[in-house]
């Protein structure tokens, strides 16, 4: 991940020669992290760059020249003059031998496990391996489809004691449910009875486990993972920003994985981020656009309820003055797209009342913030803040009880009932003339008004969140809404125009993020190319920094 | 199932003998194995981990990782059978076949009146008398023939009658 995290200062380096090709290393950096950064492949199941060194595997044995017998890369830390082969024959014999202790005991039951098409077991005996195997004792029988913790399944039978997860439990969750337990042949991983794998990250155990042995329970038997698309994005649980990859599978969403950047999120994702994707597929997901006529909600088209909204914003305004409508944005909009309604609250409805709901919730020391939302300090830094004499929140909820402003619109209706408490909300819609709700699932708001316009998940969009710390990280549109709902930005843009007349200004974030750029201090100097994959900090263009 | 005050002051006692609490786990499995009879209940694994300051699942790894402390009940003749490379080659699993039979048990299982249980165990360090059997802590029986097999069974048998006669 060379694009993550800020430039160090330069250490001395080391010159190490690997199957020929001199390279500088850090010194004591281990051999095999410095081979793989310069795509020597050299094969490996018990080393993660994330976890302490254990040497368990034996698989990435090398030959290093002046040294009897081979050594592991893991453990051997890079000196000067190190030279090292990893492709003669005593290396490959060494990997034959290792792979075939392996596999005396693996079930082989490729053909029905999640893991195969991402297994390092299955790769490296295909690169490794000998293809047939000399033992005709019966394999070890072990736990299948165990329930180890409510979140992941584990097959004793396919788990080659690597003690990633092991180590996992220690060092990163410091929750330490994990022990190999037993010796020689009856090792295994296991937990105590009273005391399961349940903490709040304990599906990244699925993630490192280098073959098929611990599963996310929510992926099991799902999809075969060569089936999937995947798309590079950022989690939208919290305001951490972790970085995913979306697996999708015909327009639908399979599984977030965490995706590496050591600025954010390491190679780890919370269980609550990473199970957190049902809304997006969910039943009772707002599919169409609804306007109050004669009492009741019924269905219309986009359009219409667009220029249905745009006519109430416009009466109230015509009777009571710009200062009796408010808008609530939401956190779970891009920044593009919050750059897109401020406009909107600005120029087109032109009102000061302007706020974020933000729902709050539990945090740790790790990953997890309170800011349960994506993006809220990208909203903010995007304008959705009160404007000059606008109320915040809490003054639009009071006003509208006062009577004072008589239209709302609201983006994320949920977020606004958990912040404002669901009795307020309730006297928040009673007393309004106008109430507009632009959400993906159905609440109490979105029941009470007058318009409902159906938004879009982060899942459908791309654009850029900027999370706590002020990163801005691009995500990508991993499926398309479902029909006839279009993203927030092009809603706000469609509604500028009703409300304003004038022909519709398409809705292209990389565009509108060019705009930020531009008009955003701390932005300047970002653009979608420049973000990249890993992301930069908000105003680090500003001050010089990369 | 608690620790008996006597036996947490008999461990507590070892603990002058380390420079750190923990070191006295096995010292403390082994007292607590010989208390209840032959085995270590798992129950008892949190109470001796307070007692040391450790974790649970510390005290369950090393009781796991021995041969000689059971997570389950034994005999009260405890049969261990090395069946490591020297024994194995002078008939070691002939005899742990035959003592299955015998007992009606197999490894890991107890009798139904109790009396006897079977363990494959590592090497006993005594390949010169292959293939070695020794009867919980007592002196190894050496060069066990399958013949031995009853005899042995009815002598154990013999002596545990004789023990509730006295």
């Amino acid at each position: 991940m060379t694009e993550a995290g800020g430039p160090d200062e330069k250490p001395a380096t080391v010159r190490v020669v690997i199957d020929g090709r001199e390279i500088e290393a850090e010194p004591g950096a281990p051999l095999l992290q410095v081979a793989l950064d310069h795509g020597i492949q050299i094969p490996h199941y018990c080393y993660h760059p994330k976890l302490s060194i254990d040497g368990s595997c034996r698989m990435c044995q090398v030959q290093i020249q002046g040294q009897k017998k081979l050594a592991i890369a893991c453990n051997t830390p890079c000196t000067e003059g190190l030279v090292v082969d990893t492709r003669g024959d005593e290396v490959a014999d060494a990997r034959r031998g290792v792979m075939e202790l392996l596999l005396v005991n693996h079930p082989l039951d490729c053909p029905i496990c999640d893991q195969a098409g991402e297994c390092h077991l299955q790769d490296y005996s295909f690169a490794h391996g000998s293809h047939h195997a000399r033992t005709e004792s019966p394999r070890r029988k072990g736990l299948k489809r165990h329930p180890i913790g409510p979140r992941v399944v584990f097959d004793q039978e396919r788990c080659i004691l690597c003690r990633r997860c092991v180590r996992f439990t220690q060092e990163i969750t410091q929750t330490d449910e994990l022990r190999v337990f037993g010796i020689g042949d009856t090792s295994h991983i296991g937990t105590l009875e009273s005391r399961p794998l349940d903490n709040p990250y304990s599906v990244n155990v699925a993630d490192i486990c280098p073959v098929g042995a611990l599963l996310s329970a929510d992926f099991h038997h799902k999809r075969r993972v060569w089936f999937l698309d995947t798309t590079a994005s950022v989690c939208a649980g919290c305001a951490n920003g972790c970085n995913i990859e979306i697996g999708t599978w015909r327009n639908e969403i399979q599984r977030l994985t965490p995706r590496r950047n050591d600025a954010v999120n390491d190679t780890w994702m919370c269980d609550a981020g990473r199970l957190g994707y049902g809304f997006v597929g969910a039943a009772d997901r707002i599919r169409a656009a609804r306007v109050r006529i004669d009492g009741e909600q019924r269905e219309v088209s986009l359009q219409n309820a667009l220029d249905a909204a745009a006519e109430a914003l416009r009466q109230v305004r015509a009777t009571h003055g710009a200062g009796a409508i408010a808008i609530v944005g939401s956190a779970h909009l891009t920044n593009e797209e919050c750059f897109r309604l401020a406009a909107v609250a600005r120029d087109e409805v032109q009102t000061p009342h302007l706020d974020l709901a933000v729902p709050l919730g539990t945090s740790d020391a790790f990953l997890v913030k309170a800011e349960k939302a994506a993006n809220a300090r990208g909203a903010r830094d995007m304008g959705l803040v009160p404007g000059e004499g606008g109320h915040d929140l809490a003054g639009i909820a009071a006003a509208v009880e006062a009577g004072e402003i008589r239209a709302l619109w609201v983006v994320g209706s949920r977020d606004l009932e958990e912040v404002i408490g669901g009795e307020r909300a309730a006297k928040v819609a009673a007393a309004l003339e106008v109430l507009v709700v632009q959400d993906v699932q159905p609440s109490y708001l979105t029941a009470a008004a007058t318009i409902v316009l159906p938004g879009a998940t982060w899942a459908e969009k791309s654009g850029t969140f900027t999370n706590h710390a002020g990163r801005v990280q691009r995500i990508g549109g991993a499926v398309t809404p479902p029909e006839g709902v279009v993203v927030d930005g092009e809603l706000f843009a469609r509604l500028a125009s009703a409300l304003a007349g004038g022909a519709v200004a398409a809705f292209e974030p990389a565009q509108v993020f060019d705009q930020i750029a531009a008009g955003v201090a701390t932005y300047a100097g970002l653009s979608h190319l420049v973000l990249g994959a890993g992301g930069r900090n908000a105003g680090a263009a500003a001050n010089g920094e990369a | 199932m608690t620790l008996s005050q006597q036996l947490i002051e008999r461990i507590r006692a070892e603990f002058p003998k380390y420079p750190e609490k923990r070191a006295v786990l096995l010292t403390a499995l082994h007292f607590v194995q010989e208390e209840q009879g032959g085995w270590v209940p798992p129950e008892l694994i949190p109470e001796i981990a307070a007692l040391l300051e450790i974790h649970p699942i510390d005290v369950k790894e090393v009781a796991s990782f021995y041969h000689m402390f059971h997570e389950h009940p034994v005999g009260r003749s405890h049969l261990q059978v090395c069946t490591n490379l020297s024994c194995a080659l002078r008939g070691a699993r002939g005899v742990v076949r035959r003592l299955e039979g015998v007992l009606g048990v197999r490894p890991g299982e107890l009798s139904a009146d109790g009396e006897f249980s079977v363990e494959e165990v590592q090497c006993l360090g005594s390949c010169g008398s292959a293939p070695v059997i020794q009867v919980n802590n007592e002196p190894y029986l050496e060069n066990v023939a399958l013949g031995d097999v009853e005899t042995l069974v009815a002598g154990l048998r013999g002596r545990r009658l004789a023990a509730v006669g006295e």
